[in-house]
């Protein structure tokens, strides 16, 4: 991979440059946030023409490593403020790997008002005017269609929605999946950047690519062979989430107290039997018709959590229904009705939004009286407003810290700006602290891949309890840098956790492809290496350690039935990122 | 905490432990007779859930090893492996199920270190 694409929205102008030598050793996070940080004035303004927006595949994708397919997209976040990384499946990031491509910067921003579709193939890469037809409210599953019947059916898609379009700060870049559906890059409002410049879509087609070119073909087959042998004979990725999703952490976290519900007033609710993955999978298995209990986001996903699930006649309602979204329309806002949840979760990916953010603010907007508690029907009706946009689907789409303002209310459940997803911080502390000290706001997924001798301390966690927690969530925060750098989805922990022969064949696989020898220390060093970057960006715009703290109502507001408050001091959790 | 006076514990089980419980007795969860403290192990024997098929249970919320004591009028639910996400760990399961058959994988390799 050595081209590096730059296109100029000002100029409207397109170069392609051999890859700079300092980014030719990186993928993914590591190389859109080594680059947000190289060439984006840290206090810009997000949707102003200073910011850059890039897409990176990771650093085994287009390779047949399983689930390598994963793209990184970067740039300052108009939610947070702070540095952004976020990922997604679909078939991109394998293609522009195929074409060579090692990322894809878009700068600068037109004067004029005219949305513009990318083009990109292996002969050329051209700017043209977005067909006005997927303009204007147009949804993202027609929007796809029209793209796809317009430059083929095979290629891959970027899209920013109508939330894009109108650069709302909750507003994500879809990614067209193999099917034609729908996966995000959700969190933090990538796709108002995108917006911003007038990028309505990217279109990419690798017809005529060749393979990726691997230094030691027959030792990356056997680490791959290794490594997809972890992945399939471990309980969870190999069993669990392919029959039950993610969903099925519903039962599991509200057994635990630490399921946030009713805008992070309780840690347990009693309707969880209608929401779990267990139901969900039950559904999907009765309906049948286009019913998949198991799905992949991107070719070569071996994993496979992601499903359809079908409306009562079996018709495609939603993919990729995952557990934080259902919770947080389900407990967060006690809606008790698996199929509104999925009708909205639909509306969410069709408009372009972050479907964790959106639900998050419907609970607190709820909370401020904005919507009623448990009205599926109301919500639905307005997250559709965003496609408008109404006023009401302006605040929606504003997030979670806008309607807390909106409403006058205290407990608004962000960090850094961001909702906190469906793990509550009192019960399960571990979580909280690398919600108030991730890098780009509160995120589960920031936390989640070990990286060194972590299971000693793992086995002496209570999450009740504060010890070994600051190492944990240390662990836990390089340790993910580190794999969403290769495009590894981050679902391959589960079977790397508990194998190191798993994990070792994840870098050998590496070491194939590149002709390197990295060990599992240097493996380490680069997840901290990508967090100190980052870390170092958001002190530049401004961040300091008083915004790596929860929301205080945590601290007085006791979550039962455990009853527990967030009890770490300003200097334990500062203790986190001293590394 | 154990309620005070009761005679029964309610059951749940999780993954394709809710089908089986919701084939075997009609619903979730399964109120059932406890008159004496049993241990999780005899509990699982009870209902003939197979030992390997359980990770943790969940005893009034809390993570707890198999072997713990259930008491009248407690909640308990049965986990089998397949909690995805580094949950596993955040929420304890890795101090209790250290000598679990069902953690065949965590046992073999838990002096072994990953990274």
């Amino acid at each position: 991979m050595n081209k590096f694409i730059r296109i100029d929205m000002t100029s409207l102008g397109v170069k392609i440059e051999e890859t700079p030598e300092k980014y030719a050793g990186l993928g993914g996070r590591a190389l859109t946030s080594s680059f947000v940080a190289d060439e984006v004035k840290p206090t810009c303004h997000a949707l102003g023409k200073n910011n850059k927006l890039i897409f990176a595949p990771g650093l085994l994708s287009g390779t047949s490593a399983p689930n390598s397919g994963r793209i990184s997209v970067g740039a300052k976040s108009p939610l947070t403020g702070t540095i952004k990384e976020s990922n997604s499946g679909g078939s991109f990031s394998q293609k522009m790997a195929r074409m060579g491509i090692k990322a894809l910067v878009i700068e600068g921003m037109p004067a004029n008002d005219k949305f513009y579709v990318i083009n990109i193939n292996m002969n050329s890469v051209t700017i043209d005017e977005a067909p006005p037809e997927i303009l204007g409210g147009t949804g993202n599953y027609k929007a796809i269609e029209i793209l796809s019947a317009k430059y083929g059916e095979k290629v891959g898609i970027a899209i920013a929605g109508p939330a894009g379009e109108y650069r709302l700060p909750t507003a994500n870049i879809s990614f067209k999946d193999p099917e034609g559906n729908i996966r995000s890059a959700g969190r933090g409002g990538l796709g108002a950047v995108m917006g911003s410049k007038k990028i309505k879509a990217i279109v990419i087609d690798d017809t005529g690519a060749g393979q990726v070119p691997i230094a030691d073909l027959e030792k990356f087959r056997a680490a791959s062979k290794v490594f997809a042998q972890a992945l399939m004979s471990h309980p969870v990725s190999g069993q669990g989430l392919a029959t039950y999703g993610t969903d099925v952490l519903i039962n599991i976290l509200n057994e635990a107290g630490g399921l946030p519900s009713y805008n992070f007033t309780a840690g347990r609710i009693d309707h969880n039997d209608n929401i779990s993955g267990e139901t969900l999978n039950a559904t999907i298995t009765d309906r049948g018709g286009d019913g998949k209990v198991s799905h992949g986001c991107h070719p070569g996903c071996i994993i496979k959590c992601s499903q359809w699930y079908p409306d009562k006649e079996g018709k495609y309602i939603t993919s990729g229904f995952e557990y934080e979204t259902i919770w947080a329309l389900g407990a967060d806002s006690g809606i008790k009705d698996l199929d509104d949840i999925a009708y909205i979760d639909r509306a969410m990916d069709d408009i372009g939004v972050d479907s964790i953010e959106i639900a998050v603010a419907v609970a607190t907007a709820m909370d401020g009286g904005l919507l009623t508690w448990g009205d599926g029907k109301a919500v639905l009706d307005a997250v559709k407003q965003i496609a408008i946009p109404t006023p009401l689907g302006r605040i929606l789409g504003g997030g979670t810290a806008v309607v807390g303002k909106v409403c006058g209310l205290y407990r608004v459940p962000v960090v850094k700006d961001q909702g906190i997803p469906a793990y509550d911080p009192r019960p399960v502390k571990g979580i909280g602290l690398t919600y108030a000290t991730g890098t780009m706001g509160a995120d589960h997924t920031s936390g989640y891949c070990i990286a060194g001798n972590i299971l000693n301390v793992g086995a002496k966690i209570d999450p009740l309890k504060k010890d070994g927690q600051i190492e944990y969530a240390r662990a836990m925060q390089i340790g993910t840098a580190a794999v969403d750098s290769t495009g590894m989805c981050l679902f391959v922990y589960f079977g790397i956790a508990d194998s190191p022969d798993g994990y070792q064949a994840l870098i050998d696989m590496i070491n194939a492809q590149y002709g390197l020898s990295l060990t599992a220390a240097d493996v380490d060093k680069l997840g901290e290496s990508v967090l100190k970057t980052e870390r170092a960006f958001n002190k530049a715009a401004g961040f300091t350690n008083a915004h790596d703290r929860l929301p205080e109502f945590f601290e007085y507001e006791p979550c039962p039935p455990h009853n527990v408050v967030w009890d770490f001091t300003p200097e334990e959790i500062d203790e986190v990122y001293n590394f | 905490m154990a309620e005070e006076g009761k005679k029964t514990i309610e059951v749940r089980g999780f993954l394709h432990l809710d089908k089986t419980f919701r084939e075997k007795y009609g619903k979730i969860p399964l109120v059932y007779n406890l008159e004496k403290p049993i241990t999780g192990i005899e509990l699982a024997k009870m209902l003939e859930v197979p030992q390997e098929e359980i990770e943790v249970i969940f005893v009034n919320g809390f993570v707890q090893s198999l072997d713990y004591t259930i008491h009248p009028g407690d909640r308990v639910a049965f986990l089998p492996p397949g909690c995805p996400g580094p949950y596993r760990i955040a929420l304890g399961f890795y101090g209790k199920n250290q000598d679990n058959e069902a953690n065949f994988r965590i046992k073999a390799k838990k002096d072994e270190n990953p990274g």
